[in-house]
């Protein structure tokens, strides 16, 4: 596999992991690499470094918003919820992964790796 | 206390943003720094181990600060759009026009259809060519990873830049020569002539290439 098609793998189910997380509450960055490490058992990981530009460009592109909110101990943290826009993305994007599996698994069996 | 926001100002580089994205985007990344500091703290590791442990989460800076100024820059979807919208447009315009040019050049004689007093003019053979024009809009449209609507404006845009024109003149025409049935029949029957006829035949050719979902790089693209 090449380089340029893990990248746009990785891009790819990071873009679709942001989505559904956000789809259940809004978070902010460190939780959302924090909660994405410990829901996949650590198989999806991001890092400062892969998660703010990916995050940036899903808010320009209108998926999600961020704004500022300080908690009880006074720290400032950015949250990102899903937009109406991000959600209409989720679904369709759901169903564009599911068929890349099944494609995937019907050709190489992975399912049963 | 560790000041982060002077940690990643003095490392990450970010240049050509506005001065507030700047420091909005130094803020969050040191409070991000901060929160897996105080994590690998709490998880036991000592101070200047946990300092590394938040620090790892980047290689380069320089390359952070690359990815975060292109990820920011509104100039991508514009050259999105351009490469998705106008460019795709402009081709099969262009297209379509010439093939038009091309059939009264070669001394076609359009196939007039009389309704009462008024006629419609069909050119055949430019109308046959409409659906390849239609295909090449939204074909490259498709390949520039257009949404759904822009690879049918792109595909219909020879219609709809007539539809503009026409609608920009029968105000004009109304004004000047006041409103009568004759007058409305007649933009009717412009309309169906070379708006509704050939937008028909350039969906016809645009239709292949309309399905399937467009978000950008939300799949892997394994061609």
């Amino acid at each position: 596999m090449t380089k340029r098609i893990r990248s746009k793998i990785a891009r790819g189910s990071g873009e679709l992991a942001i989505l559904a997380l956000l789809a259940e509450q809004p978070l902010y960055g460190f939780e959302i690499a924090k909660q994405i490490g410990e829901r996949t058992g650590g198989t999806l990981q991001f890092t400062l470094a892969s998660l703010y530009p990916l995050l940036y460009e899903m808010e320009k592109r209108g998926w999600v918003e961020g704004h500022w909110q300080t908690n009880h101990a006074g720290r400032d943290r950015r949250y990102y919820r899903l937009t109406p826009g991000g959600r209409r993305q989720l679904a369709p994007l759901r169903q564009e992964w599911r068929a890349f599996f099944q494609a995937l698994d019907s050709l190489a069996g992975v399912s049963h790796a | 206390m560790r000041d982060w926001k002077e940690l990643v100002k003095e490392r990450l580089a970010v240049q050509g943003l506005p001065e507030s994205d700047e420091e909005e985007v130094i803020a969050e990344l040191a409070a991000h720094l901060e929160e897996a500091y105080e994590d690998a703290r709490l998880r036991g590791l000592t101070e200047g181990i946990a300092v590394e442990a938040a620090l790892q989460g980047v290689e380069d800076w320089h390359v952070l600060a690359a990815n975060i100024c292109r990820a920011k820059a509104q100039e991508d979807s514009m050259n999105h759009r351009t490469r998705s919208l106008w460019l795709p447009a402009l081709v099969a315009l262009l297209g379509a026009s010439v093939s038009l040019m091309l059939t009264q050049f070669l001394g076609m004689q359009p196939h007039l259809v009389w309704i009462g007093r008024m006629g419609m003019t069909f050119y055949w053979p430019w109308l046959a060519t409409l659906p390849f024009f239609g295909a090449v809009g939204a074909y490259l449209s498709q390949c520039a990873q257009g949404a759904t609507r822009a690879r049918l404006a792109a595909g219909l845009s020879p219609a709809l830049i007539m539809l503009i024109v026409m609608c920009l003149i029968l105000p004009w025409g109304l004004l000047i020569d006041g409103l009568d049935f004759f007058r409305l029949v007649s933009f009717g029957l412009g309309l169906a002539n070379w708006v509704v006829i050939p937008g028909v035949a350039l969906l016809v050719g645009a239709l292949p290439f309309l399905k399937g979902h467009s978000s950008r790089e939300g799949m892997p693209a394994l061609e």
